[in-house]
């Protein structure tokens, strides 16, 4: 399972889009971002704008990987025969949905410490090491719920409709989460949208990290929650997308 | 022991049955061939053996356990009727990759070397042609050294170079002792490369034997010779014969039986016979006639 794992790895770092949208992107726009919005305030949490379009960035790049890495190739695989390569070897199925996940949580960590990177090398941003721990951590343990959605959209769809509701699924994800935009900016309908989708729960908690506070509770059972509904329906949907007729 | 059990399966996909009530044991060592007509059933009857597909009726061993445990042990390995590769992979990844799923795999050498990929190991699964890409899956079959080898259509995509090399790579494996079963359209294949044919047709069993006794079986040579302006009275009564064509001045016999016909063409008519030719049972006789009966 081990070289499973590498093989997934392999494939997914060779593979152009996911270079670009998950791992440059957010780099770049964060480094946009932060040279046009960097130096401002917030008022009420005196925390800087580069550190917050840090999270923000982070957030997405990782929001974007997790779908990314998981529901297209995924889809791919079960239409290209693949899945059936390896159904017929000794490999259990359930190896093939956990190496999914481990994998996709792998293939997060670039654009989560690379955003980070930038944002020490450009913007000067320091945090005690405990908020880094905590921040890194839960960006990373809270992709859970979006790798769960990747594999529900790659089990249930083929591929050609996967691609675009995995784009739409990570962008609308991304902008009514306020990880483009502040929520609060945002026109009270698209507020309220925002505040019961599992990215803002998720770029929530690490705002409030850095801001040297605790996340809200709200936002944990948020995700948590997210993660175990998602989580659910991606195992109902391999064992559909798996089942011997 | 037989590799292979089929004991009155049944394959029903809503109203259509494509496989009906399959009786077939297939001892160890041998090399069978599955021949039959697009939708015979062939397709069906090999991902059933894979565990990919469950009978709706009967009972599939593999030596002698249920598919999905010949599967867990490494027993069997195939080469489906569609499957691509994983674009981003090398050839020796994707090799080494699966041959590591099994629990005694060939040395990767061995396998690049059985499918004569070894100059193509370093190349990606998008960069390779249709025929390429066919021995790859055909390496991925045999990596993990399956006692029993499924191979459903291998050589579609190759061209006759390839084939031909494909289905000597096929003896090399064959030769270790292992079972293989092979689906195929092609009487010819069947008859080059099986120690024994199994003839399907709308799911059902119609010939089973070696490839000369089911050509036999269905008449299918014929024997033509120029006749001129001699008269073909006489000829459907030699050993064999089953009909009498004349087209302007040739006339062709069709037979089951061409060695003796033609002995009895020399020996026993008084007949001048020109320009004779002899052809064997093709694919389309074999099957109007096989499929006719049933
Ligand atoms: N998933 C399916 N749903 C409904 N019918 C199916 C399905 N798969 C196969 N069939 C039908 O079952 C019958 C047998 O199909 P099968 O694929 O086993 O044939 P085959 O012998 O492999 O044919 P070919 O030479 O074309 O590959 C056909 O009539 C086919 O239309
Ligand atoms: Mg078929």
């Amino acid at each position: 399972m081990a070289h499973y794992l590498r093989i997934e790895l392999l494939r997914m770092v060779r593979n152009k889009r996911y270079i670009i949208f998950v791992i440059a992107f957010p780099v770049i726009f964060y480094l946009l971002y932060s040279n046009l919005w960097g130096d401002q305030v917030d008022e009420t949490t005196g925390v800087k704008g580069a550190v917050v379009l840090m999270v923000s960035m982070a957030a997405y790049g990782a929001l974007a990987a997790s779908i990314m890495s998981s529901a297209v190739p995924w889809a791919q695989e079960r239409h290209s025969g693949w899945l059936r390569q390896l159904q017929i070897t000794p490999l259990p199925g359930w190896a093939i949905i956990c190496t999914k996940l481990i994998a996709s949580m792998v293939l997060v960590l670039p654009s989560l410490l690379l955003v980070g990177l930038a944002a020490v090398l450009t913007q000067d941003v320091s945090l005690p090491a405990g908020e880094w721990a905590g921040l890194i951590g839960s960006l990373w343990v809270g992709t859970i719920p979006f790798i769960a959605l990747g594999l529900t959209i790659g089990s249930l769809l083929p591929p050609d409709t996967a691609q675009p509701v995995a784009m739409i699924g990570m962008f609308g994800l991304a902008l009514l989460g306020g990880l483009w935009f502040p929520v609060e900016v945002m026109p009270s309908a698209m507020k309220s949208i925002a505040q019961v989708l599992p990215s803002y729960d998720y770029a929530s908690i690490g705002w409030k990290i850095v801001a040297g506070d605790t996340p809200e509770a709200s936002a944990v059972f948020g995700i948590v929650g997210w993660a175990v509904v998602l989580g659910v329906l991606a195992v109902f949907a391999y064992r559909r997308a798996t089942v011997r007729a | 022991m037989n590799a292979i059990a089929f004991n009155g399966v049944t394959k029903k996909y809503g109203e259509v049955v494509a496989v009906d009530g399959l009786t077939l044991d297939i001892p160890v060592g041998s090399t069978v061939a599955l021949l039959g007509p697009n939708g015979a059933g062939k397709s069906t009857s090999i991902n059933m053996l894979l565990g990919l597909l469950r009978p709706t009726s009967g009972d599939i061993k593999v030596f002698g356990n249920g598919p999905d445990e010949a599967v867990t042990r490494g027993d069997i390995g195939a080469m489906l009727q569609e499957g691509s590769l994983i674009p981003e992979l090398t050839v020796r990844e994707s090799v080494d990759f699966i041959r590591r799923l099994y629990p005694d795999p060939l040395p990767l050498d061995e396998v690049l070397r059985m499918a004569e990929l070894t100059d193509l190991a370093g190349r990606r699964a998008d960069k390779l042609s249709g025929g390429q890409t066919q021995r790859v899956r055909f390496a991925l079959a045999i990596a993990g050294g399956p006692k029993l080898l499924l191979l459903d259509e291998p050589t579609a995509a190759m061209d006759v170079e390839s084939r031909r090399s494909f289905w000597d790579n096929m003896r090399a494996y064959a030769a270790q002792g292992r079972t293989i079963l092979f689906a195929t359209h092609y009487l010819e294949e069947a008859d080059q490369n099986s120690d024994r044919v199994v003839v399907v047709a709308r799911g059902k069993v119609v010939a089973d034997g070696t490839a000369a006794e089911i050509k036999a079986g269905v008449a299918g040579h014929t024997v033509s010779f120029r006749l001129g302006l001699q008269s073909a009275a006489g000829l459907d009564a030699l050993p064999g014969v089953s009909a009498v064509e004349i087209q302007t001045d040739r006339v062709t016999v069709r037979t089951g039986d061409p060695d003796a016909t033609v002995d009895a063409l020399y020996r026993k008519t008084t007949l001048d016979v020109r320009d004779l030719q002899i052809h064997g049972a093709d694919l389309e006789d074999a099957f109007l006639a096989l499929t006719k009966e049933s």
